[in-house]
């Protein structure tokens, strides 16, 4: 017997964690696209999404963030600091590479300067993962050494049941119990089986990957310039990416007052490293998407002992032009070392 | 033999005779529905050549990748009609040579795709200039009808609320063959022209922008709205600036490479009524 959440009680649930004080997010669609979105009922949800368009990780790291307005008088510059939000919030229905992906970059927010505004936001959040039983063809967590049912970065990890009509609930962390204390009486006891996970297959050997980038003499390799070549260097790949992290600061306003905001950046942007001489050092859109590929599965590992890619397959699902990660490290699969 | 047969031979002997260096075009994606593009050097690569009705991409863009052209090599390219139209931009805009690409041209109705016949974009002229008198008498699209007849309050609220989707990759001016700037606008930040914050005013100003610089050089291929990740409706303005810029100046972009930049080209009696 465990326990189970029906998920006719679904909007009890939802009307229970809004009356006790947490903002409720889940999967929305709306219009054309779908996101993780505020809502009021359980019925804005579309839990019937293999993954939103967009990550979670937009309501922790958001395209764009005040940090601090300034004021430059005669005498002094006044500043004055955005303090982090801290409403508590339910993330439900999160996709279990969209968790994985918040876990991978926890130490990346935290590893010198602590991020305040992405740990006050983790630190409020409830993260209640739904295992996944559908996946289409851009879907890659198996590769990533993840899973349709991976509990990394969740609080609360739901199983749908076989017969469509709830979730095994299982808690994982502190907050978790917490979340679930408050709907404890909506739960009931049963021996439902739970719905086999989503069918993955794996897509490329990720540690032959590995053993390939870390070759310093494939930095050069001509690889790089044919499987890039049709990269027009948009930042969709790098925008939707749960994990990619990079921001710009940028100063709105005149030259005496203003707002500084952290603005998402992206390495497939000439811009990114151009330097205040003009010189570039990644003057070619090649050299951008060897460090997109190198910084996941080189560089980040390298420092944090993770891959910055949780598999979600956004990368490959929204691209333009059909590229993405999936079929980079499957053409890297194929090389000799 | 099918054209996609027959430009596979075709376009294997414009490699071996060294006719040109390369030829863009299109091959299987990760789905069944996915064209990729395909940048074929050899007459071996040209195996995997699709060319079918999901080949819709307008491939013209990838012909200004930076240094490409610059050897004064040929390039041969699978363009529709409006790819064949933005060469045509391009080289009015003084972009490219026109003599320097060959126009692989094909035409997608339903499910088939027809061979156009020609090897530079001027033999296609008898084609732009009717898909010019097509546009003219083109019904309007039902998402467009429905915006005119808003108010301008509802229709503000509509863009604010497509515009708030949006988060600056940039993937419309990218996707886009007229985008052609090494460094566009936004861009520039010394100073910052337009913001690039995702908030409701960089949101407009950014759109905005894209939509006006492409006023009378569009050639509604729809790459932009494909691309956008977030599916904010582009061609709705794209197609708006279209209609404004054919009723103010009765000009139809790319129908030939002689042909003027409409708002780059000042002429005596061009009308003022623009002028507020």
């Amino acid at each position: 017997m465990t326990r189970i959440l029906s998920s006719d009680k679904l909007d009890n649930c939802v009307a229970r964690w809004r009356k006790a004080g947490n903002k409720v997010f889940g999967p929305v669609k709306k219009e054309t696209t779908s996101s993780y979105a505020a809502v009021e009922s359980a019925a804005e949800f579309d839990l019937g999404l293999i993954l939103p368009d967009r990550s979670v990780k937009e309501l922790f790291f958001p395209q764009t963030e005040p940090m601090m307005r300034y004021s430059i008088k005669k005498q002094a510059i006044d500043t004055e600091d955005f303090q982090p939000p801290i409403e508590k919030r339910i993330i439900f229905g999160v996709r279990p590479c969209d968790a994985s992906g918040l876990a991978i970059d926890d130490p990346l927010f935290g590893w010198d300067y602590k991020d305040d505004f992405w740990f006050k936001r983790r630190n409020n959040s409830v993260i209640i993962t739904i295992a996944c039983t559908k996946s289409d063809d851009f879907c890659m967590c198996t590769s990533l050494k993840l899973a349709p049912d991976s509990t990394k970065g969740a609080d609360v990890m739901l199983r749908p049941l076989q017969n469509g009509k709830g979730w095994q609930v299982e808690e994982l962390t502190d907050r978790g119990r917490e979340a679930v204390k408050e709907i404890a009486d909506l739960l009931q006891d049963s021996a439902e089986p739970t719905a086999p996970n989503a069918m993955v297959p794996e897509k490329f050997n990720l540690d032959a990957c590995v053993a390939w980038l870390r070759n310093p003499e494939n930095f050069e390799s001509s690889f790089w310039k044919e499987i890039s070549m049709r990269c027009i260097g948009c930042g969709s790949c790098t925008f939707l990416c749960p994990t990619c992290h990079c921001f710009d600061f940028q100063d709105e306003g005149d030259t005496y007052n203003g707002i500084r905001r952290k603005n998402w950046d992206s390495c497939s942007f000439a811009l990114f490293t151009m330097h205040t001489s003009g010189h570039n050092p990644r003057s070619t859109q090649s050299a951008r998407w060897r460090q997109r590929i190198m910084h996941k599965f080189n560089y980040f590992p390298g420092k944090f002992n993770v891959n910055s890619c949780s598999g979600c397959g956004r990368c490959s699902r929204q691209c333009p032009v059909d590229m993405g990660i999936t079929e980079t490290l499957q053409a890297i699969s194929t090389l000799q070392p | 033999m099918s054209t996609q047969e027959t430009y596979k031979t075709k376009v294997k002997e414009l490699l071996s005779s060294g006719k040109v260096k390369m030829v863009i075009g299109y091959k299987a994606g990760t789905t069944a529905d996915r064209r990729r593009p395909h940048f074929m050097r050899t007459p071996e690569e040209v195996d995997q050549l699709v060319l079918d009705s999901a080949c819709i991409t307008n491939l013209s863009g990838y012909l200004l990748s930076e240094g490409l052209l610059s050897d004064g090599k040929e390039i041969a390219v699978f363009l529709k009609p409006d790819g064949i139209r933005s060469i045509n931009i391009l080289a009015a805009e003084a972009q490219l040579q026109s003599n320097q690409v060959v126009v692989l041209g094909f035409d997608i109705n339903g499910s088939e795709i027809s061979a156009l016949q020609g090897e530079r974009a001027s033999d296609f002229q008898a084609l732009t200039s009717s898909s010019n008198e097509a546009r003219l008498h083109k019904q309007q699209h039902p998402e467009s009808a429905r915006l005119e007849q808003m108010t301008p309050a509802e229709r503000f609220a509509y863009w604010e609320d497509a515009f708030s989707r949006c988060i600056k990759c940039y993937a419309c001016r990218q996707a886009c063959p007229m985008c052609y700037c090494r460094r566009c606008i936004v861009d520039n930040n010394q100073p910052q022209w337009v913001n690039t914050s995702s908030h409701t005013l960089g949101n407009f100003e950014w759109n905005i922008v894209r939509a006006f610089h492409l006023a009378g050089r569009c050639v509604e291929c729809g790459n932009c709205g494909r691309a956008c990740p977030v599916n904010i409706p582009l061609g709705l303005l794209n197609m708006k600036m279209t209609d404004e810029v054919l009723q103010s100046f009765n000009h139809y972009p790319g129908v030939s490479e002689t042909q003027e930049p409409v708002l780059a080209s000042f002429k005596k009696n061009d009308s003022e009524t623009f002028i507020l």
